[in-house]
């Protein structure tokens, strides 16, 4: 038997959700009374694949 | 060496120009003499490259003006109808390593600022700043008085002024900023402290001038605050036109607009532009009559002090300007931070007490801007569409105009690399 009481506390203990993407998600987290941090983050290059690699070619951005 | 690695070198290369320029200002020349390419009948204006057609009314005004100034055309038809026919040619003063601000042009009797880059032999120019008068060709206005002051500056100011700065031996624009370090200058459109430094600096060798105008010139210089800007941007250009040498890289070295487009350079493609519709300036006006339906888009290359890292990208350091444009002291911090996160250095010689005494960021990489979605901002003044200045604030560049930089890098290293 695996121990899944460490997990079962998981669930059992404050809700805290890391949001990585749009802010309303959390938004509606925060509205029905539950903790949420917003990760600042956006798709490279605005999630445009051609602009990636032209990126990628010039050896990244990093 | 991959590509990326060619790029890493090249960036280097650019950020080692930039951070270790010793700016000096050595002549006051006609523009004639002193630019390569100037030519009788060739009136350089801000920004990108446009047709003549497509001219706002402040720059026609202020191209015509310099026509009748420089002796080409009697009057303002006349030469508006020379400039339709290419027989006055316009160009785009940042090809030229000149900067024109506002609607400053430059024509070939116009006395410049000559500027040299003692580290990276580099020369830029640009026409001296006109004085707190509103009506000015620098804001698109033309007329009797303004042409007087016009023929003064082209007259007896270049004429001290010259021979002061050459008495000199030469000015240190890098111990001026060193100088006025935490004095609130931001340095594109607030420089009193730098001003004075230069004032403090130029006045002794003015005063032994022998020439019937050099008091009034001595007031003239002494009585502008803005008087730096303009040697400045010949400094910047002095800097640009090194970096411009440097192909595979992806700093950007220019910047402006022509108050219809806006565009940028980057070093690996050196003069060539891209481009979009030109962004409004927005915070505060002169006069509260005005509104937004009046501003012409940006207009003018004093935005070449950003390329720098100096105006925008430095807002840390002149917090004042913020406020004075409807920001705060957070949005300051805001603004140097993002200039942060898409440049490549910092400059040493001026750190800011209130800013951990870091530097001006330096330096910006099309890349970062473009993969990271961050766009740096440009302080500026802003115009009317008829003429004169509506007020100022700051703009965020146009993401287009960097996302067409990369792709046109791309184009270009493809060929070097027979691709």
């Amino acid at each position: 038997m695996s121990d899944v009481s460490k997990i079962l506390n998981l669930f059992r203990s404050e809700l805290i959700t890391v949001n990585v993407g749009p802010r309303s998600f959390a938004e509606v987290l925060e509205k029905q009374g539950y903790e949420a941090v917003q990760v600042d983050w956006k798709p490279a290059a605005g999630g445009d694949k051609h602009m990636q690699e032209l990126l990628e070619y010039l050896g990244g951005w990093e | 060496m991959t590509v990326g690695e060619k790029v890493a070198a090249a960036n280097r290369k650019v950020l080692d120009i930039m951070t270790k320029a010793r700016l000096v200002w050595t002549d006051v020349k006609p523009a004639i003499e002193a630019v390569p390419g100037m030519e009788r009948n060739l009136i350089l204006i801000p920004g990108p490259p446009i047709e003549p057609e497509d001219l706002p009314v402040p720059l026609k005004t202020s191209v015509c003006g310099a026509a009748i100034h420089d002796g080409l055309a009697k009057s303002m038809e006349e030469a508006w109808e020379m400039v339709l026919k290419r027989e006055i040619r316009i160009g785009s003063s940042q090809n030229y390593n000149c900067g024109n601000a506002a609607s400053s042009v430059m024509s070939s009797s116009m006395p410049v600022f000559v500027v040299e880059d003692k580290t990276s032999g580099g020369t830029g120019y640009c026409v001296p700043h006109p004085g707190s008068n509103p009506r000015v060709l620098r804001w698109g206005i033309y007329g009797d008085d303004v042409e007087e002051n016009l023929s003064f500056i082209r007259g007896d100011y270049a004429a001290v002024l010259g021979e002061a700065v050459r008495k000199s031996g030469g000015i240190d624009l890098i111990r001026i900023l060193s100088r006025t370090a935490g004095m609130g200058d931001e340095n594109h459109n607030r420089q009193p402290a730098a001003s004075m430094a230069l004032a403090l600096e130029l006045v002794p060798y003015l005063l032994d001038v022998d020439h019937p105008a050099r008091d009034r010139v001595i007031k003239e210089v002494c009585a502008n605050d803005r008087f730096f800007l303009h040697v400045m941007m010949a400094g910047v250009e002095a800097v640009m036109q090194s970096c411009k040498k440097v192909p595979y890289s992806t700093v950007m070295v220019g910047m402006g607009g022509n108050g219809i487009e806006f565009g940028i350079q980057i070093a690996g493609t050196g003069n060539r532009w891209y481009t979009t519709e030109a962004p409004k300036i927005s915070g505060i006006f002169l006069k509260p009559t005005t509104t937004e339906a009046d501003l012409l888009g940006y207009l003018g290359d004093s935005c070449v002090t950003e390329v720098w890292g100096l105006g925008g990208m430095s807002a840390i350091a002149g917090p004042s300007y913020l406020r004075m444009t409807g920001g705060t002291f957070r949005d300051a911090q805001e603004r140097t931070e993002k200039a942060r996160q898409v440049s490549l250095g910092e400059h040493t010689f001026a750190p800011v007490p209130w800013d951990d005494y870091r530097g001006f960021p330096v330096g910006v990489d099309v890349r970062k801007v473009v993969g990271m979605n961050v766009l740096p901002i440009s302080h500026g003044g802003s115009a009317l569409k008829t003429g004169g200045q509506a007020g100022a604030g700051a703009a965020e560049l146009p993401m287009v105009c960097f996302r067409e930089a990369v792709e046109g890098l791309v184009e270009e290293i493809k060929k070097l690399e027979g691709e």
